[in-house]
């Protein structure tokens, strides 16, 4: 929280730093448009913040978060430096200190048809990531077959937990756990969100085997982490472009395990997708973990195996 | 005797003075210089390391002439410490308060404040060509003052010592 807070103008600080504390701790994202009200969604709920610090949900007592703050909080999550931001600029989101994430929407530049990037930025989006440890200790015993690392896939829709999931296998494999001695992992990060680097450390514990590639594009970072670091398995983030599939495919075969995640809400949806269709079809994955929250966030739904037989007794919600 | 005590003296204070006025002349052109290399590293890291600008200041600063890289240093710090809220005002304010301790004129400090200016506020293209204008600005004015150290620079020195001697040679 302290580094979300560092990161915004003093202004928009010193109004969430009176927030009551119960909302500060739930706080999942802090909504900056501007000439509107601020927006915070904390827990399951979204209400606007008065200039003193109390929640409402009359849009007109909201703070009123100007164009002065946009430049403001512009410079200051570029560091005075927007040139360093093209990147992010083009794909409408940035990572700062501590792995969180600010989505960011105003004009966009086209140059011969493709998007250059946001000029005049007049929505923010600030994500606060948290990190929770051992989330992963529900799932790391059908991860594991005769101690062989199962390729596996975690299928969830947005905001259910698949990312801290996939930090925390990354974390228990490079560790160790009760189910395997540990392993070298390979992350390849190209949203910078499940290390977290800030100038190529990871800012989350992902374990000490563990290499990251910051930045990089799926398909190649795979290839690049096999030949270069000979990883015992990759970990990957939302795969869903063919060539990821094609690296994905090519990483099995080379001999080293694959986990990675894809949006979706369930198995037979995601297998309607061209690229992973295939991989499901060919049982490339012989684990599938899909998550909702149905229960909370980051609630196990179900988990298979490579015939899509349910492997975990409780809470299985099968539908064909 | 004390008039020679005197007479040495202000032969001594003269020549110190037209020494520094000379000296001025020399520094300027290497002050420049010190600037010119100073921007050419920012570009450098701006292009092509997409070095944010607080710490491309710091390496900038660190790297060149100590009266000039004082500049980069003042305005990363001014950056990191929130003491100014752009990056136009931190440079603005750091060559307000080192640019005394240089022997520049107000040619090359309108040169830093236009640049000051867009100054990490724009995409890459747009950074080199503001560095790459700067930059050959600031060579235009480089040969400028070195034609003036050779035509000024030795004669200040002599004007200096001459003067004080004419004194001495009035005195006595």
């Amino acid at each position: 929280m302290q580094e979300i807070l560092a990161i915004l103008p003093s202004s928009v600080r010193s109004v969430l730093t009176a927030l009551p504390s119960t909302v500060l701790e739930v706080l999942e994202e802090i909504r900056l448009r501007q000439n509107q009200p601020l927006e915070i969604r904390y827990g399951q709920q979204t209400s606007y913040v008065t200039p003193s610090g109390q929640i409402t949900s009359h849009a007109r007592q909201g703070w009123v978060f100007t164009a002065e703050q946009v430049v403001k909080l512009l410079n200051k999550v570029s560091q005075h430096s927007l040139y360093a931001l093209e990147e992010e600029l083009k794909r409408g989101y940035i990572t700062v200190v501590g792995g969180h994430r600010i989505g960011i929407a105003g004009k966009v530049v086209l140059e011969r048809g493709e998007v250059k990037g946001i000029r005049e930025v007049t929505s923010f989006n600030v994500r606060i990531a948290r990190e929770k440890k051992g989330v992963a200790q529900k799932v790391m015993r059908y991860l594991f077959e005769k101690g062989n690392l199962q390729n596996t896939l975690v299928i969830s829709p947005p905001m259910c937990g698949k990312t801290t999931l996939l930090r925390d296998i990354a974390r228990s494999i490079s560790y160790g756990s009760e189910w395997s001695s540990s392993r070298k992992v390979g992350i390849v990060d190209e949203r910078s969100e499940l290390a977290g680097c800030l100038l190529g450390v990871p800012q989350r514990d992902v374990g000490p085997r563990t290499d990251v590639l910051d930045a990089c594009p799926k398909a190649i970072g795979m290839m690049m982490l096999i030949r270069s670091m000979s990883p015992d398995v990759l970990i990957v983030d939302e795969v869903g472009r063919p060539e990821d599939g094609e690296a994905v495919w090519e990483a099995i075969h080379a001999g080293v395990s694959v986990i990675c995640s894809a949006h979706g809400a369930e198995v037979h949806e995601v297998a309607q997708r061209p690229m992973l269709g295939k991989l499901i079809k060919h049982a490339t994955f012989t684990r599938y973990i899909v998550l909702s929250r149905s229960n909370g966030v980051g609630t196990i739904q179900a988990i298979y195996d490579q015939n899509l037989n349910p492997l975990k007794k409780e809470k299985v919600v099968w539908s064909s | 005797m004390v008039k020679l005590i005197g007479a040495v003296l202000i032969l001594f204070s003269a020549s110190m003075v037209g020494w520094q006025i000379s000296r001025f002349y020399s520094q300027r052109p290497a002050h420049i210089r010190a600037l010119l290399v100073a921007l050419q590293m920012l570009e450098t890291e701006i292009v092509y390391g997409l070095t944010p600008l607080h710490r491309a200041f710091v390496k900038v600063g660190q790297r060149v002439n100590q009266e000039v890289g004082k500049i980069f240093l003042l305005a990363a710090e001014m950056l990191g410490s929130e003491q100014a809220q752009s990056a136009e005002e931190a440079l603005q304010k750091a060559v307000r308060r080192q640019w005394s301790q240089t022997a520049m004129r107000k040619q090359e400090k309108d040169v830093m404040a236009s640049l000051g200016q867009v100054l990490g506020s724009t995409d890459r293209e747009d950074q080199q060509k503001h560095l790459r204008l700067a930059v050959t600005h600031l060579r235009g004015l480089e040969e400028e003052a070195r034609a003036e150290q050779g035509k000024y620079e030795k004669m200040y020195k002599s004007l200096g010592f001459l003067g004080g001697l004419l004194v001495v040679i009035l005195m006595f």
